[in-house]
C-alpha cells in the first residue's frame, strides 16, 4: 500500500508553528464554542419560550376598561369565538425598592405561571415577584416588602407567561426590570390590597388559535370593534388595548432572541473569514517559500489536486478539530454563560438543552465550508502555476512589468520602506481587514456605554418638569407650581418603521414649563425629529389609536425633548382639534410632587426615573455583551496583527539576514520592517475609525426602526480616543514580539542555500 | 527509437525582446542510454530538458516517448505522463526540508505502483544511516544522492538530470556521477542529463552537443569510461 508520506509534515509543521497555530487553535475554539453556547441556549429558550404559549395558555389580548367589563360586552365576545378573562392587577410601589410592581391574583385558566423558586404565595401577606425583578433588586425568597401600608413577605420567584419582558407600556422603548416588576398574590390577599389603584384588565383567548398573524390582526379589529361598540352604548370604553402580537412584554423575547442569534452568526463568519485570510496569505506564503520543492513534486509527477489537499488538510484539520471541541464547550460552559445572560434579561421559564442542528450548521459546518472555499480558491489560483514556473520561482500572476521607480530624492530607508510596502500589499491588506473588525467590535464596546450614559444625561437635564401627571379627568390641585396641559396620544402611520405612539401636548398660553413659539405649526421632540428624519417645514400625519381619523401637521421647529416621540401644540387648538372643549385639561407638569388629589383620579405620573428606564436596562442586559465585545476586539486585533507582522518578517528573512551581514544593526533594521508594519497598524487603526463608525451609525439606525422610540447615536470623542489608546497600547506588545523576532533572524540564512 | 525529438522550436518573449531558445532540434535517444546534454549558457539544453520532462512546451514540432506523443497530452495526461514514466533531478536539490531523508524519496515512491526498496536504495546510495535526519544535516553531495533516490525510487523509464553536479565539488561531483551510472546499468533507466563539464561525455552512451538552439554535434560514444575515472 502507498503511503502518501507529505502526511508526516503536518506534525512538524505544527511543531514548528506551535505558537501561531495555537493562538489560532485557542481564538477559534474560543470563539466557536461562544457562538454555539450563544446558539444552543438561545435556541433551546426559545423553544421553551415558544412551547410556553401553549403550556401556559398565553392570552391573544388584553385591554383595560374604566370600570368592570358588562355582561353584555362579554357575551358580545363570547359570540365572535373570543372568551374572556378577568385579569385585574394592582399597581403599587414597594417602599424598600421604589420600584412600581404590578400584582395579579393567582391565575388558573389563562398568562399562567411559573415558578422559578420557593412557592406559590398561600397566604394573604405572602407575594410571589417575578425572578428578573427580584435578581435586579437583591431580593430573594424569604425578605419582607412593604406595598400599600402592608409587610409581605416573598414566598417565592416566578416567571409570568405573558410578563417574558417587563415591559410596562407597549409604547416604552424599553423595559426597566429594576423599577418594574410583576407579582401574584392569593385572591384573599390581593382583595384586601383596597381598590384605590385597581386596573380593570381583561384577557382574552380565541376558541380556535389564528392561523397568522395577519388572522389575529384582523380577529383583534373584531375585538376592537365589539368594545367600541360597547363603550359608545354605555361609556366604558377602554383605556388600553394591546393585542398579543403588539405586545412587547410577550413578544420582545422571540423578536430579540432572533436578532441575536443572526448577529452572533454574522459576527463568527467574519472572524472565520479572517482567519481564513489569515491562513491562506500563510499558505500562499508557504508556497513561495517552497515554491522549488513544489515545482519538483509537480515535475515528478504529484497532480494539482494532491498539492491542494495537503496544502489544506492542516488549516481544515485546526477548523474542523476546533469546531468539535468549541462545540463541546459550547453545549456545556457557553450554553451557561448564554443561558445567564439571558436570563439577566429576560424572565424566561426554566428550559432544556436540546440538540440543535441550526447552530451545528452555523458553527460547525458553514466556517469549515468559509475556511475550506477560501484557501481552496487562493490554492487553486497559486497552484495554477506550470511546474516551470515554480521551479524558476516565478509565481506572479501578472505579467513582469517595470518595477515601480521610486523618487531618487527619497532617502535609502524610506525607499526601502515603501518596497517593503509593495511587497507585503496583500498582508496589509489583510491587516487593514482584520483591523477594520476590531474597530468594529471594539466601538460595541467602548460607544454603547457613553452614549447610553448621554441619552440618560439628555434625558434628564431636557425634562419638561419634574413631576409629569396624566389624569383620568380633570381634577385641581393647589400647588402654586403645576401648569396645566392637555394631552392625548396619537400613533404614527405604518410604513417603513412600525406604527408606534407619539404623545401630542397642548400647551398652556406663556408656558413656564415648554418655552416655544408654535406659529403656523406643531413643534416635534427631538427624539421625533431625530428617528425620522423630520425638520421645520414638514408635513407629519398621525392616526388614532382606536379610531380611523387621520391627523396632519406641519412641523414649525424642533423641541429639545430626547425622551420620547412627541408633538407640542397650543393647548387650545389641541382641545378643540381633539373635541376636548374650552378650558379642558387632562395632565399636570410640576416641579414639586402633587399630594393634594385623589389618586384614583390619576392615570399616570412621569419621572425622570420612568424616562431613564430604556437606559437602565440597558446598561443591565448589554453589560456583559459589551465587555465581551471588547475582548473579542482586541483579540481579534492582536490575533491578525501578531500573525501577519511574524509572516512578512518571516517572509524577509532572507533579507534581513543580508541586510545583517551587510552591517545594518537590528534598530536599523527595525526601523525598516517594524516600523513599516507599525505605520499601517496606526494609519489603519485610525483611518478604519470613521468609516466603522459610519457603519455604527447606519446600523444602529436600522436595529433601533424596530424599536419604539429613539435613541440618537451620539458618541463622545473621548470614546474614539481610547479606542485607539487601547489599540496601539495593544499593538506595542506585537512590537516587542517583532523586534524580538527581528533580533531572531540569523546571518546563517542568507548564506545558505534554500533549503 | 524510445525517445524522438523532431523539429523542435521554442521562442521567449515577445516583439523586440523575442529570443528563439530552440531553433529546430532532431533527436534520437535509445531506451537505456545514457546521454549527455551539452553546450555553453543559452544553448537551449534546459529548454529542451523541460521540453522532454513535459513541464515547458515546444512550439512547434514534438516529442514522443515509446511512440507516444507529447502534444497530444492536456494537462492531466502530462502529469500521468510525469508520474508514470519521469524521474527528475535538479541543480538545487529541492527536498522537503521537515521531512527526514528517508520520507523525501518515500515521496517518490508514493507516486509508483511499483517502487523500489526504499531501505534498499537507501543502502545504495549510502544514505541509510543518515535516513533519520533532516536535509539540513546534510551535506550538498548527500542532499543531491537524496534528490536522485526520490527521482529513481519509482523506478522510472526516464531520469531528467539539469546539472545534478552544478552546486557540488569535484570529489562529491564525481561520487554523484558515479551513482547516476550505477543507478544506469543497475536499473536499465534512460538518463538525460543536462550539465556543462564537457568531461562528462566520456561517460555517456550518446553526446549530443547544443549551440545557439541547434544541434552542432550528435554521436555516440564508441567506448564509455567509467565515472571514476572522469578528471577535469
Amino acid at each position: 500500500m502507498r503511503r502518501n508520506v507529505l502526511k508526516r509534515r503536518f506534525i512538524r509543521e505544527l511543531k514548528s508553528e506551535f505558537g501561531k497555530y495555537l493562538v489560532i487553535f485557542l481564538f477559534l475554539i474560543g470563539a466557536i464554542g461562544f457562538v454555539s453556547g450563544f446558539l444552543v441556549a438561545s435556541n433551546s429558550m426559545l423553544a421553551a419560550y415558544e412551547d410556553g404559549f401553549a403550556k401556559y395558555r398565553v392570552e391573544d389580548g388584553n385591554f383595560e376598561l374604566s370600570s368592570p367589563a358588562e355582561t353584555e360586552l362579554q357575551t358580545a365576545l363570547i359570540e365572535e369565538g373570543v372568551a374572556l378573562y378577568e385579569n385585574f392587577y394592582l399597581t403599587e410601589e414597594v417602599k424598600e425598592t421604589e420600584a412600581k410592581l404590578r400584582i395579579f391574583k393567582k391565575r388558573t385558566e389563562v398568562n399562567l405561571i411559573c415558578l422559578m423558586e420557593g412557592a406559590f404565595p398561600e397566604k394573604a401577606d405572602e407575594i410571589a415577584i417575578d425572578r428578573m425583578h427580584a435578581d435586579n433588586n437583591r431580593l430573594s425568597v424569604g425578605d419582607s416588602l412593604t406595598i400599600g401600608g402592608k409587610t409581605l413577605q416573598i414566598s417565592g420567584l416566578v416567571a409570568f407567561s405573558d410578563y417574558s419582558a417587563l415591559y410596562e407600556k407597549a409604547s416604552d422603548m424599553m423595559f426597566d426590570a429594576t423599577k418594574f416588576g410583576v407579582a401574584v398574590m392569593t385572591e384573599e390577599g390581593f382583595d384586601g390590597m383596597g381598590d384605590t389603584h385597581l386596573h380593570y384588565s381583561y384577557s382574552w383567548r380565541y376558541d380556535t388559535p389564528a392561523e397568522s398573524d395577519k388572522k389575529a390582526g384582523e380577529r383583534a379589529d373584531i375585538v376592537l370593534e365589539v368594545l367600541m361598540g360597547n363603550g359608545m352604548r354605555t361609556g366604558n370604553v377602554p383605556v388600553n388595548f394591546l393585542p398579543a402580537m403588539s405586545n412587547l412584554a410577550i413578544q420582545f423575547v422571540g423578536d430579540d432572541m432572533g436578532r441575536d442569534n443572526k448577529m452572533m452568526a454574522v459576527f463568527l463568519y467574519i472572524i472565520i473569514a479572517i482567519l481564513a485570510f489569515v491562513f491562506a496569505i500563510t499558505i500562499s506564503n508557504t508556497i513561495t517559500k517552497e515554491a522549488l520543492v513544489i515545482g519538483t513534486l509537480r515535475a515528478s509527477g504529484y497532480t494539482k489536486g494532491e498539492l491542494i489537499r495537503h496544502y489544506l488538510a492542516l488549516p481544515m484539520t485546526v477548523v474542523a478539530v476546533a469546531a468539535v471541541l468549541g462545540n463541546i464547550l459550547g453545549y456545556t460552559v457557553f450554553k451557561e454563560v448564554a443561558a445567564n445572560m439571558y436570563y439577566n434579561s429576560y424572565s424566561l421559564p426554566t428550559f432544556v438543552t436540546l440538540w440543535n442542528a441550526d447552530a451545528f450548521i452555523r458553527t460547525t459546518v458553514i466556517p469549515v465550508l468559509l475556511m475550506f472555499i477560501i484557501n481552496l480558491v487562493m490554492l487553486v489560483r497559486k497552484l495554477s502555476l506550470s511546474p516551470l514556473r515554480f521551479i524558476r520561482r516565478d509565481l506572479s500572476k501578472r505579467k513582469k512589468g517595470k518595477a515601480i521607480r521610486l523618487n531618487s530624492k527619497w532617502s535609502l530607508m524610506n525607499r526601502f520602506r515603501l518596497r517593503i510596502l509593495l511587497q507585503n500589499v496583500p498582508n496589509y491588506i489583510t491587516i487593514l481587514v482584520g483591523i477594520f473588525f476590531a474597530n468594529v467590535l471594539l466601538l460595541f464596546g467602548f460607544v454603547l456605554p457613553p452614549l447610553v450614559d448621554n441619552y440618560e444625561k439628555d434625558i434628564t437635564s431636557n425634562l419638561i418638569a419634574k413631576y409629569q401627571y396624566v389624569l383620568k379627568a380633570p381634577v385641581e390641585t393647589e400647588e402654586k407650581s403645576a401648569e396645566k396641559y392637555s394631552v392625548t396620544a396619537l400613533q404614527t402611520v405604518k410604513g417603513k418603521l412600525k406604527s408606534e405612539e407619539v404623545m401630542v401636548y397642548g400647551i398652556a398660553e406663556g408656558s413656564a414649563y415648554v418655552d416655544a413659539e408654535f406659529g403656523d405649526g406643531v413643534l416635534i421632540s427631538t427624539a421625533y425629529a431625530g428617528k425620522y428624519g423630520l425638520s421645520a417645514g414638514d408635513e407629519i400625519t398621525l392616526e388614532e389609536s382606536f379610531g380611523e381619523q387621520v391627523h396632519s401637521f406641519t412641523v414649525a421647529g424642533v423641541y429639545d425633548y430626547p425622551a420620547a416621540l412627541a408633538v407640542f401644540m397650543e393647548q387650545e387648538e389641541l382641545n378643540e382639534r381633539f373635541g376636548f372643549g374650552e378650558g379642558y385639561f387632562n395632565g399636570y407638569f410640576s416641579d414639586r410632587e402633587l399630594v393634594d388629589f385623589d389618586e384614583r383620579f390619576l392615570a399616570t405620573k412621569i419621572t425622570a426615573d420612568d424616562l431613564t428606564k430604556t437606559t437602565r436596562q440597558l446598561k443591565v442586559s448589554m453589560g456583559e455583551l459589551m465587555d465581551l465585545f471588547l475582548v473579542f476586539g482586541v483579540a481579534v486585533f492582536l490575533l491578525v496583527i501578531y500573525l501577519l507582522s511574524k509572516l512578512i518578517i518571516e517572509k524577509n528573512a532572507q533579507s534581513i539576514s543580508m541586510t545583517k551581514i551587510l552591517g545594518y544593526t537590528d534598530g536599523e533594521i527595525n526601523k525598516l520592517y517594524v516600523w513599516m508594519t507599525s505605520a499601517v497598524v496606526v494609519i489603519s487603526l485610525i483611518g478604519t475609525i470613521p468609516l466603522v463608525n459610519y457603519i455604527m451609525k447606519y446600523l444602529f439606525a436600522a436595529v433601533l426602526a424596530d424599536y419604539p422610540g429613539w435613541l440618537p447615536y451620539r458618541v463622545p470623542f473621548t470614546a474614539f480616543v481610547r479606542m485607539g489608546a487601547l489599540g496601539i497600547l495593544s499593538y506595542t506588545v506585537i512590537i516587542l514580539i517583532q523586534m524580538k523576532k527581528v533580533k531572531g533572524v540569523s546571518k546563517s540564512i542568507a548564506l545558505k542555500s534554500v533549503e | 527509437m524510445f525517445i524522438e525529438i523532431k523539429g523542435i522550436k521554442r521562442n521567449f518573449g515577445e516583439g523586440e525582446s523575442r529570443v528563439e531558445v530552440l531553433k529546430g532540434i532532431d533527436l534520437g535517444i535509445e531506451k537505456g542510454e545514457f546521454c549527455v546534454l551539452l553546450g555553453p549558457s543559452g544553448s537551449g539544453k534546459t529548454t529542451l530538458l523541460n521540453i522532454l520532462g513535459g513541464i515547458d512546451s515546444a512550439d512547434e514540432g514534438y516529442i514522443a516517448i515509446d511512440g507516444e506523443k507529447m502534444a497530444d497530452m492536456n494537462e492531466k495526461a502530462l502529469t500521468r505522463y510525469r508520474r508514470k514514466h519521469l524521474g527528475y533531478v535538479f541543480q538545487m536539490y529541492n527536498l522537503i526540508p521537515n521531512l527526514n531523508i528517508k520520507e523525501n524519496i518515500e515521496t517518490g515512491a508514493y507516486l509508483s505502483e511499483n517502487p523500489l526498496d526504499v531501505d534498499e536504495l537507501l543502502k545504495v546510495l549510502g544514505l541509510y544511516e543518515h535516513r533519520h535526519k533532516l536535509p539540513n544535516q546534510l551535506s550538498g553531495g548527500q542532499q543531491q544522492r537524496t534528490a536522485i533516490g526520490r527521482a529513481i525510487v519509482k523506478n522510472p523509464d526516464i531520469l531528467l538530470c539539469d546539472e545534478p553536479t552544478g552546486a557540488l565539488d569535484y570529489k562529491t561531483s564525481k561520487e554523484i556521477l558515479k551513482l547516476i551510472e550505477e543507478v544506469n546499468q543497475k536499473y536499465g533507466n534512460t538518463v538525460v542529463m543536462v550539465t556543462h563539464n564537457d568531461a562528462i561525455k566520456h561517460m555517456a552512451d550518446r553526446v549530443v552537443k547544443l549551440h545557439d538552439g541547434t544541434i552542432r554535434e550528435n554521436y555516440k560514444n564508441d567506448k564509455k569510461v567509467s565515472a571514476t575515472e572522469l578528471d577535469w
